[in-house]
């Protein structure tokens, strides 16, 4: 039985090692371990803390095996982000260049700074232990974070982005950097990622370009992978697209991976969520798997668990499940399923 | 002798015929008779003084008066950009630096600029291939300088050349290929066309409006940033000789360099003399020097190349060369003496 909680100070040894494994770099966990016991200092506070509006707050989460006791994920969620310092991203427009006497019109798509994503909330961190088979713990994971944030809006923006995983090939080069970064940096991509600890740092007003960068005249191997997730980054592109989330026009400065944003009014987690009394049962239910959420006096859990789709039914929940979500007979749960219904209602129509 | 004269109105046909034998890549100088006429008629205007200052412009002939053949051209336009936007990029630098990093990298940015506006140019020079032997090129190209030296007047404070850019093997730009083709969506010749006929809205339109990072074009299209076409090689080492600089503006379309420089730094203005001819044989003791020789006429300014130097403050002409340039004994002629080699 896999569920999410927050993190907490005891579980730092098993946070260590996941920062160090993480590929690549997690820069909301630093290596260092002092510095990593601030950041699970500060998410302990921050989820204690009486929030009206998003602030400094970082919230960590981890998976963790009820039966071993063992740590296999972690993820997190910055309340605002770059709170105190600029959040970079490439924001891809496109200019429209026109000739009424030549008759031509074409569209011109260049990249520039900007800080348009700086204060929103955003989903980062995310870590599962390779050992895990299948994609359900993945889902868990990474959506656990939306149903923290959909019971407790005042702390979040009313959007949240995510920032993925660019194109990189077999040796880690990404075919971005090399064409746009490594101008200004001069380094390897693999070295500014470990050396900047992020996109919100003040080394990148000192570094990256400072004018719109013309998308036409970088090299094709660049502009094939602009707004791109990697390969690795497939699955997290999916489990972020059936919440709801949607590419816009930003990329990430340095590999120009895709920013994935979503309105929390219209993600899974508040549109799709319907709350539900538990009762109590020997055997779980039959039916699809929702994401079964609980969050008493802040003690904030998540599992996967299966439940009958008849809402009225309520959420029918075996002993162990509930003692991971810490909940008894005739508590409410938040209950989201966790893929959409398969047959949507366009799926009938002719193509 | 080769002389370089003010254009008349006779010279159109001599002109048209020219003109056929330039073949692609010169827009200014097309066999177009009502072009021509135009410009030729321009250039009257300009020399009486009733050319508004945007279309000033002066025009030269090269003609053998042995023959009477008309062998070459070249122009100065008295002050660019009044009218048609004059359109160049300018070749800025930009650093990035971290110390936290320990990083610091420097690159050159493009940035469309008008700083050119109200210059003089020199253009349009074409020689016919029938001509092109030791020196006369030389003399077609440095008659606009004697024409500026003896009329400075006319002239604004400094002056500029365009030279063409780098063309690869199959006569194609890289540079315009990396640029260029993505803002305009038209040919190279075509935009080359319209630009040189004063139809620049396009240019307005379609070019970049924000700067563009050489650095991060290929590398073939940054060699082209202010590399010279392999042809037009000897036309700027003669400007270079002259006085004039790359100063970092290229051109929007093939990144070739622009050459300017103050008009009093212009060698022609600094080291030429006015003096008062006298009529005989070159002195033997001037044997193996030349020099550049220009009557003060305006509207019948002629230079060409003779023997000699200027001694006590005279300048000795032959009875031909006199003739061919116009002048009598008695009249002043400005003299630049050449350096060996040079001519």
């Amino acid at each position: 039985m896999l569920f999410v909680r927050p993190s907490r100070l005891a579980d730092l040894d098993a946070l260590e090692h996941m920062a160090r494994t993480a590929q690549p770099v997690l820069h909301s966990l630093p290596h260092d371990r002092r510095a990593l016991e601030a950041r699970v200092a500060l998410s302990e506070d921050s989820f204690r803390a009486e929030v009206d509006f998003p602030g400094e707050e970082f919230y960590l989460f981890v998976l963790e095996d009820a039966a071993t006791g063992k740590l296999l994920g972690t993820a997190s969620i910055v309340a605002a982000a770059g709170y105190s310092e600029p959040f970079y991203a490439f924001r891809n427009d496109a200019l429209i260049h026109a000739s009424r006497e030549l008759h031509v019109s074409r569209k011109i798509h260049a990249l520039t700074m900007s800080h348009e994503l700086t204060g929103k909330s955003r989903l980062a961190g995310f870590y599962i232990d390779p050992s895990l088979r299948g994609d359900a713990a993945a889902h868990l994971m990474s959506r656990a974070r939306m149903m923290y944030i959909a019971a407790n809006r005042k702390r979040f923006t009313p959007e949240v982005f995510s920032l993925l995983l660019g194109v990189t090939d077999d040796a880690g080069v990404s075919p971005f950097w090399e064409a746009v970064g490594r101008k200004f940096f001069g380094r390897n991509f693999a070295d500014i990622e470990v050396e900047s600890g992020g996109r919100s740092r003040t080394f990148i007003a000192e570094v990256m370009p400072s004018y719109p960068v013309y998308v036409p005249l970088l090299p094709e191997a660049a502009q094939r992978v602009l707004g791109e997730p990697d390969e690795k980054a497939l699955l997290a592109y999916d489990i972020h697209q059936e919440e709801g989330f949607e590419t816009d026009r930003y990329v990430d400065i340095f590999d120009a991976g895709p920013v994935l944003t979503a309105q929390i009014d219209r993600a899974a987690c508040v549109a799709r969520n319907e709350n539900r009394v538990v009762h109590e049962a020997a055997a779980a239910a039959q039916g699809p798997t929702y994401l079964v959420a609980s969050n008493r006096e802040g003690r904030f859990r998540c599992v996967l668990a299966d439940l009958s789709v008849d809402r009225a039914s309520g959420a029918v929940l075996p002993a162990a499940v509930r003692e991971a979500l810490g909940v008894q007979d005739g508590d409410t749960v938040r209950c989201v399923p966790l893929h959409q219904a398969t047959q949507n209602e366009y799926s009938g129509e002719a193509q | 002798m080769i002389v370089v004269r003010v254009v008349q109105t006779g010279d159109v046909d001599a002109l048209v015929a020219l003109a056929h034998e330039t073949g692609p890549g010169l827009t200014t100088f097309k066999p177009d008779r009502d072009a021509l006429a135009a410009r030729v008629e321009r250039a009257r205007r300009t020399m009486e003084g009733n050319a508004a200052p945007h279309e000033a412009g002066y025009f030269f002939v090269m003609e053998d008066t042995a023959t009477g053949d008309v062998a070459g051209v070249c122009g100065i336009e008295a002050a660019v950009g009044l009218e048609q936007p004059f359109y160049n990029y300018r070749v800025s630098t930009v650093v990035h630096a971290s110390q936290d990093l320990g990083i610091w990298t420097k690159m050159r940015a493009l940035n469309i600029s008008h700083d050119l506006t109200g210059y003089a140019e020199v253009c349009s020079l074409f020689l016919s291939p029938r001509y092109r032997t030791s020196g006369v090129g030389g003399l077609l190209s440095r008659s606009r300088f004697m024409f500026i030296a003896q009329f400075p007047e006319r002239f604004p404070q400094r002056i500029c050349a365009e030279l063409r850019g780098h063309f690869d093997a199959n006569g194609s730009s890289p540079f315009w290929r990396a640029v260029g083709s993505h803002f305009y969506q038209i040919d190279f010749n075509a935009a080359d066309y319209l630009s040189s006929h004063g139809r620049k809205a396009f240019l307005a339109e379609l070019m970049p409006r924000y700067p563009v990072y050489v650095d991060l074009l290929p590398e073939e299209a940054q060699a082209c940033v202010g590399l010279t076409h392999s042809d037009t090689i000897p036309a700027r080492r003669m400007l270079e000789a002259e006085g004039l600089r790359y100063e970092n503006h290229v051109d929007i379309f093939d990144a070739g360099p622009v050459l300017e420089c103050h008009i009093a730094d212009l060698r022609t203005v600094r080291e030429s003399v006015v003096v008062p001819v006298e009529i005989g044989a070159p002195r033997v003791h001037h044997d193996g020097q030349r020099a550049l020789v220009s009557n003060t006429s305006l509207t019948d300014f002629r230079v060409g190349v003779a023997p000699g130097a200027p001694e006590e403050g005279v300048f000795r002409l032959s009875a031909d060369d006199a003739a061919a340039l116009d002048v009598r004994a008695g009249d002043t002629v400005r003299v630049l003496p050449l350096k060996s080699k040079q001519g």
